[in-house]
């Protein structure tokens, strides 16, 4: 693995290096827009300006509590977006009458766009906390749904014939042939349902006004013109959606070791 | 030739009579494919003795595959008779092994995980169950490869993998279905002579379905002929040398061309204007 990289000339230094490139000259694209932009400039802020609001909100606790709340939303709804969608993805691979019943449903509002609902979850469940979170487990549901039911399909007969031979009970060729083998679909079910859900978190407070996050920050930040604190805001939800991605990557990368590695 | 040196014919003490007597009396099966009714094994006997092994050879598409899953109990929609010691064959068993042509090993288990896969339904100790993995991996000589997986492994220890664990029950009959047809060829001659020890230190029944008449012949006790279309056996050779067996061996050579005269006359429209074998039994 790390021999293909080296034939390219990169270690991991190297390329976090690379990786860093154009965000680095973007941001200095973007400093210079800001210093220099003529008419534009009022569209853009100076890095200075920026770190002072990023000092401002740390230093008032703004930005923790924010975020916090915001981590808390999106944990929550991936926790029961992912657990739920486990299930019914579970139970319309297995179950026959299920899968004719609920997989028609399910491709059906899956076409619905996540903003078409909020409407009619504010209606139902107001624009608390509660409704953020549905919200967020709907982002996260779809593709756990999606990619529960592909990996249990998935299973090769081929291998269930090896259960068979070997006279395993239907609970242990589940635990033992089913799951393992759909384990990889399912790990990149919870890739894009962390991604996902995320998105959904900061959305959904950009839509809904109660509470406070870093989607609300944000909101405050552009009624008040203030253009640095939505910069801040940004750049936060953008590393932590990439450090999450990171993470379940690596999860899922040991949980998967007994893969070849792909070159 | 001084055959003496080597012939080590099995002796009784070993355990190869844990009988394995297999019977298949007039099998039928029929496929419903396409609406359409195929019929794909008919008026099919065989008796398979104790302890013997027996290679089967015969045109690709003859039911060779079909008839092997048949005595598994991966299918048990058949007419006829099948019987393990005098008992009706319905569903698998752990008494009865199959090796797949593929060998389909579990890619996220080790070959340790792999091989202890067939003993799940067994009741028995940890203790015991490791020991029994132990001793099965050490006999397709694969100690010190217990914490592989599958991918890290090359074709043939991945075949010899999958016989480990259809061995490891300890079954009265094994099956094999063309287990080294996707080998190069000099791994396949070198697992040839590792089977034929894994047998002769076994005591397992063996039937093996393959391609290669060569390797019919090396192996097999006897040998039987399928015709297709349907499939049925047209003939059995005897292999009247003791194992371990020399592959130069003159005789072998003699029933190799009488066996594929034989294949290549089924090619032809079905005719009753075979060649005679020269040791030819009727099944
Ligand atoms: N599940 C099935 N449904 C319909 N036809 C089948 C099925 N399995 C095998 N056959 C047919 O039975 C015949 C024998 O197949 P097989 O036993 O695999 O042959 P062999 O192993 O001798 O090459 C082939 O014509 C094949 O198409
Ligand atoms: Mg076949």
């Amino acid at each position: 693995m790390s021999a293909a990289l080296r034939s390219y000339g990169a270690g991991l230094p190297a390329r976090i290096a690379l990786g860093l490139l154009v965000p680095l000259a973007l941001i200095l694209l973007w400093d210079h827009q800001a210093r220099h932009g003529g008419e534009h400039a009022f569209a853009f802020v100076s890095a200075a300006q920026v770190a002072g609001a990023l000092r401002e909100l740390w230093q008032s606790g703004d930005l923790l509590t924010a975020y916090g709340n915001s981590l808390r939303n999106a944990f929550g709804g991936l926790f029961w977006g992912s657990v739920t969608g486990l299930a019914v993805g579970s139970a319309m691979a297995l179950l026959r009458p299920v899968d004719w019943v609920l997989t028609p449903l399910y491709h059906g509002l899956r076409q619905v766009p996540l903003l078409g609902w909020l409407p009619l979850i504010g209606l139902w469940f107001g624009s608390g906390d509660l409704s953020k979170v549905i919200v967020v487990s709907l982002s996260a549901f779809y593709p756990a749904v999606l990619y529960t039911y592909e990996g249990l399909k998935g299973v090769e007969a081929r291998m269930l014939e090896v259960g068979q031979l070997y006279r395993l009970t239907p609970w242990q060729t589940f635990w033992r042939i089913r799951w393992p083998s759909a384990l990889p679909s399912l790990f990149t079910g919870l890739l894009q349902s962390v991604a996902f859900a995320w998105i959904a978190t900061i959305g959904v407070e950009l839509l809904f006004p109660t509470g406070f996050g870093l989607g609300t920050v944000m909101q405050h930040g552009q009624l008040q013109a203030r253009l640095d604190i939505v910069v801040v805001c940004i750049a936060v939800v953008g590393l932590t959606g990439f450090a999450i991605n990171l993470l379940v990557a690596r999860l899922s990368r040991h949980a998967l070791r007994w893969r070849p590695v792909r070159t | 030739m001084n055959i003496d040196s080597r012939a080590v014919v099995r002796t009784p003490e070993q355990p190869a009579l844990r009988s394995g007597a297999l019977q298949l009396k007039e099998v039928r099966k029929r496929f419903l494919f396409d609406q359409r009714e195929l019929t794909v094994l008919t008026g099919l006997n065989l008796d398979v003795h104790p302890g013997e092994f027996l290679s089967i050879v015969g045109p690709s598409g003859c039911g060779k595959s079909t008839l092997l899953r048949l005595i598994a109990g991966l299918d048990d929609d058949y007419e006829g008779h099948i019987a393990l010691d005098g008992s009706r064959v319905a569903g698998t068993s752990l008494e009865r092994g199959l090796v797949f042509q593929d060998h389909r090993l579990f890619p996220w288990m080790t070959l340790e995980q792999n091989v202890a896969f067939a003993l799940i339904r067994r009741d028995m100790s940890a203790a015991a169950r490791d020991r029994l993995v132990r001793e099965h991996i050490a006999l397709v000589g694969l100690s010190g490869f217990e914490q592989a997986y599958p991918h890290q492994l090359s074709g043939g220890m991945s075949q010899r993998a999958a016989i480990a664990r259809a061995l490891v029950n300890e079954p009265k009959v094994l099956l094999l279905d063309e287990p080294f047809g996707a080998l190069d060829a000099l791994t396949r001659v070198h697992l040839q002579t590792e089977l034929q020890r894994i047998w002769m230190s076994q005591g397992s029944t063996m039937i093996m379905i393959t391609h290669d008449v060569d390797e019919a012949l090396y192996l097999g006790d006897r040998v039987a002929v399928m015709q297709a279309h349907p499939g049925r056996i047209a003939h059995i050779v005897d292999v009247d040398l003791p194992h371990p067996r020399d592959r130069a061996a003159p005789l072998l050579h003699r029933l190799k061309d009488d066996i594929l005269a034989e294949l290549t006359a089924t090619d032809a429209p079905r005719s009753e204007a075979v060649v005679p074998l020269t040791r030819r039994r009727s099944g």
